[in-house]
């Protein structure tokens, strides 16, 4: 009887064992699947605002306007992120679904007229249908091209009383941004099946110069470098420096400043986004 | 700017209960008890996002808002949502060019039930085998006393 039961209850166990299993495993890959299946064109925009399409006025009262903007970007990536990834935090995103644009992207931002669209830096036909609701892009130096060794370069021309500066700034310095959802009127980055949707790599150039539309003692324009420090730099008329020129001609203060404003460029929409220097 | 305008929102959970009174004049007033929810925005300084736009989505159609409305001096803003549409509730505020957004679980409880990955029958097959074991071990104890 005894030996008769050792194996039957091997069997039961083997039985209910083989019942059990898959136990919570069985839809997600099925779901998982169904949303591969669906798949749309995500398209990737960079944004200067309005501040580089219309020009905007320093806070320390010049009018800035400008003819290229050039900025560099590469391993441009979208998320479905979950959770929803949180800037203030940082560190990875944790997402289920990621696509990638291919390549090295150089961009002017100040392209069009001053009611452009977004400029479009490139599109993934055939991403997975779903809500993405993270990006992460590296601003890194210019392999080649008008911007070549250099991840931003501001061209355009400055005037205040009469006086009038031609400036070319190149910055050399290299940062990952990593945001969570767009922040603006629409929503972005929701992707139907054969649809099409975007996401936008936003830069806040007021954080730089300051806005005079915006008050003296707004933290914007506190942290802001504002022109008048580039415009000492003129000669003839002109300003034409990059981050060595800048690092030694211009206050520690000053340089301390526009380093501690650089990090803040990237946005997504009006959300800010988590920065590391490459 | 350094500026990183960090949306610090604050989420309470209050019951917003409509109090019975009396009949007069034919008036007939009734209540009901919802959950609301509070979000309170502020910049990383602390100062009120007053004025501030919130908009608000549903988890059933995170496309078109289901809220929207403006904080009030206190960067606070009061909506209830539909219990009946468990998930994550989407907040965007937004104010002066800067902003961000939150996302509140709404019914996680009843989330949380629905998450069990047990069928019945595995339920029934489990405890079934449970019993079993207890039988089975009880009647093989007792045959060799026996």
């Amino acid at each position: 009887m005894r030996k008769n039961f050792i194996p039957a209850a091997l069997i039961f166990v083997l039985v209910i064992g083989a019942l059990l299993t898959g136990c919570g495993g069985g839809t997600a890959p099925e779901t998982e699947s169904q949303d591969v299946a669906k798949t749309g064109t995500l398209e990737f925009r960079a944004n200067g605002e309005d501040f580089i399409r219309q020009g905007f006025v320093s806070k320390d009262g010049w009018a800035l306007a400008f003819d290229h903007v050039y900025v560099t970007l590469a391993d441009v990536t979208a998320y479905q992120a979950s959770p929803p990834y949180d800037p203030d935090k940082g560190g990875d995103v944790q997402a289920k679904v990621k696509v990638s644009l291919p390549g090295t992207h150089t961009v002017d931002l100040a392209e069009g007229d001053e009611n452009a669209p977004p400029i479009l830096v490139g599109e993934v036909k055939d991403a997975p249908a779903g809500h993405y609701n993270a990006i992460s892009w590296k601003m890194i130096k210019a392999p080649e091209g008008p911007a070549e060794g250099y991840a931003l370069v501001i061209i355009g021309k400055a005037e205040k009383e009469g006086r009038t500066i031609d400036f070319n700034i190149k910055f050399d310095q290299q940062y990952a941004f990593t945001g969570g959802e767009y922040v603006g009127d629409q929503r972005k980055g929701i992707l139907e099946e054969n649809g099409t949707a975007d996401l936008e790599m936003t830069f806040h150039f007021d954080h730089i110069f300051g806005d005079a539309e915006t008050p003296a003692d707004d933290e914007l324009n506190v942290g802001a470098l504002g022109f008048e420090p580039f415009a000492a730099l003129a000669e003839n008329g002109k300003v034409d420096a990059d981050t060595a020129a800048l690092k030694a001609r211009l206050s520690p203060a000053d340089y301390q400043k526009l380093e501690e404003v650089l990090p803040t460029l990237g946005h997504v929409g009006e959300g800010h986004c988590h920065c590391e220097a490459i | 700017m350094k500026q990183k305008l960090f949306v610090a929102l604050a989420v309470s959970f209050i019951l917003v209960a409509i109090p019975v009174t009396a009949f007069a004049h034919g008036a007939r007033i009734t209540y009901q008890t919802r959950t609301a929810i509070e979000i309170t925005a502020a910049y990383d300084t602390g100062e009120p996002m007053e004025g501030a736009q919130v908009t608000i989505y549903a988890p059933d159609d995170p496309s078109t808002p289901c809220f929207t409305g403006v904080c009030d001096e206190n960067g606070r803003f009061t909506f209830t949502p539909d219990l009946s549409k468990p998930g994550t509730w989407d907040v965007q505020v937004r104010h002066a060019g800067h902003g961000g957004i939150i996302h509140i679980p709404v019914g996680e409880e009843t989330a949380a039930q629905g998450g069990t990955c047990y069928t019945p029958l595995q339920i029934v097959l489990m405890a079934a085998c449970v019993v079993w074991g207890l039988v089975g071990t009880a009647l093989f104890f007792a045959r060799r006393k026996a």
